[in-house]
């Protein structure tokens, strides 16, 4: 069976600025995968080579078994990078624009599903920060494609509306299994969303922990009070502060 | 509600200079022919009507010609070197010299090289015309958003597709800063260019008023030049209105 993302051997500099260092890192066809790591430590550029907007000084990037290249993944950028001359439902449709066809009727219908009915007129700067990013998070899950890359889809926003989001974005995922990288720099975030979870180092960025997240789906929030939960926490919160256990 | 109560301040300053303005020249008792009192002007702009009119449309004919002309060729240096950015150093900064030229330095050699018929005017208007539209636009077209253009590319975005959906949209609000700028200059080419040699147009008839000392005719004359500017404007305000969505409006 090919994997939605196969990375072997990924380095990449910017000139003498050398970025990530030999990574290896797969994500199974279904499976929820999060990368946390510190700022600046190379994870946004890790999507810019999965998305074909660079390409890497070595190593190689498989998707779905084919080499990587523009096109392939729903992205979803670190800012929500919308269009204020667009409503949101053309944000929407950006993606599926560019592939082809636009399915408005279709995300009419999914805006609702999010809670944003009323909002598909609206343009960009009508909404709040949140609001904002569910658009953009939309955009990438309706450009139907096998893998969605997430770059820190929820940073912006305070603790509750993250919850939230968090209950959201599992119900979506559980109903619509496809293969997810997401990146943050939230550690319980990392661990309640995934099955698995890769610990970057700071800049040039390796992979120093990979961890198999031991809890069952569908998964409820009252998991980060599990002392299992509690345990794996700190231990990655050491891993990535540097401080001795 | 609002535009109405911005308007009112400036409207009551214009009355009241036009006030101070009769008011001065019925006290001096001075000629006519040096300043001409408002109510002058009127009676001036009255008897001149049917001239004026006919005079008033060539113009405007000639400035709408010339305006979008100057438009057109604007709107195609700006694309052209945008898509080629090697032809864009080449010319780019030629282009901001050639404007240190003054259009009526070179007009006559216009009139030598094309002759007396509509092209050497249009000619004029389309040199004032196209370099703000062109700079603006340029301008625009290059300042888009580089986080959207990355997302657009991951997405698999073609460079045609990133024209039409993120650089042109993009640059629309720029490019009629330039369409303003362009407007009130296009009526002033115009003029210009009816000074060269025309049989018709407010240029030419402010000429013929020069000659037989009617200033109170080129009072009119004066006033019909900034009507066409204000209507041009507008309608480029206008045009603005209808196309450029979706931005906070402050
Ligand atoms: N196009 C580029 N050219 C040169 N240097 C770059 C480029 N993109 C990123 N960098 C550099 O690469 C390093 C990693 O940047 P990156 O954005 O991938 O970090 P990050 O892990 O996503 O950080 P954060 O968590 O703050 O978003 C930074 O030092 C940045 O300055
Ligand atoms: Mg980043």
């Amino acid at each position: 069976m090919t994997e939605a993302l196969k990375v072997t051997g990924l380095s990449h500099s910017f000139g003498d600025l050398e970025v990530l260092k030999d990574l290896d890192i797969t994500v199974q066809k279904g499976e929820f995968v999060s990368i946390v790591g510190p700022s600046g430590s190379g994870k946004s550029t890790l999507f810019h080579l999965v998305g074909g907007v660079h390409t890497p000084t070595a190593g190689a990037i498989e998707i779905n078994g084919q080499k990587a290249k523009r096109g392939l993944i729903g992205y979803m950028p670190q800012q929500p990078a919308l269009m204020p001359w667009r409503t949101i439902e053309k944000n929407v449709v950006l993606a599926q624009e560019i592939k082809g066809k636009a399915d408005i009727a279709a995300a009419r219908e999914w805006l609702s599903k999010v809670g944003l009915d009323g909002f598909a007129d609206k343009y960009p700067h009508q909404l709040s920060g949140g609001m904002q990013q569910r658009v953009a998070f939309l955009r990438a899950l309706l450009s139907d494609q096998e893998l969605l890359c997430l770059d820190e889809p929820f940073s912006a926003l305070d603790a509750m509306t993250r919850l939230e989001m968090h209950r959201w974005l599992l119900d979506i995922w559980e109903a619509n299994r496809r293969a997810v990288l997401f990146v943050t720099h939230n550690i319980e975030e990392a661990l309640l969303l995934s099955d698995t979870v890769y610990v970057f180092s700071s800049r040039p960025a390796t992979v120093i922990e990979k961890v198999t997240v031991p809890f069952g789906r569908p998964r409820r929030d009252d998991v980060v009070d599990d002392p299992d939960f509690v345990k794996l926490r700190r231990r990655l919160t050491d891993l990535l502060t540097g401080s001795p256990r | 509600m609002t535009s109405v109560k911005r308007a009112l301040p400036p409207a009551i300053t214009v009355l009241l200079l036009i006030a101070g303005w009769q008011l001065y020249t019925t006290l001096s008792g001075i000629d006519t022919w040096l300043l001409p009192s408002p109510s002058d002007i009127l009676t001036a702009a009255a008897d001149q009507r049917e001239a004026l009119a006919r005079h008033t449309l060539a113009t405007a004919e000639l400035t709408l010609y010339g305006f979008g002309a100057g438009v057109a060729t604007g709107l195609f240096v700006a694309v052209v070197l945008h898509l080629l950015p090697g032809v864009r150093v080449a010319i780019y900064p030629l282009l901001v010299i050639s404007q240190n030229v003054p259009t009526i330095a070179i007009a006559p050699l216009l009139v030598v090289w094309l002759g007396f018929g509509i092209a050497p005017k249009l000619v004029v208007i389309i040199l004032v015309c196209f370099f703000p539209v062109a700079v603006a636009t340029l301008d625009g077209l290059g300042r888009s958003d580089a986080l959207i253009a990355d997302y657009m590319l991951m997405s698999g975005a073609n460079r045609r597709q990133l024209f039409t959906k993120l650089q042109w949209p993009h640059a629309l609000p720029t490019m009629f800063s330039g369409l303003k700028i362009a407007a009130t200059y296009s009526v002033l080419g115009a003029i210009i260019a009816e000074w060269l040699g025309s049989d018709k147009g407010i240029g030419q008839y402010m000429i013929i008023q020069k000659s037989a000392f009617r200033a109170d005719r080129l009072f009119v004359a004066i006033a019909i030049v900034v009507i066409l500017a204000l209507v041009v404007f507008g309608l480029v305000v206008l045009l603005e209105k209808l196309t450029v969505k979706g931005r906070r409006r402050d």
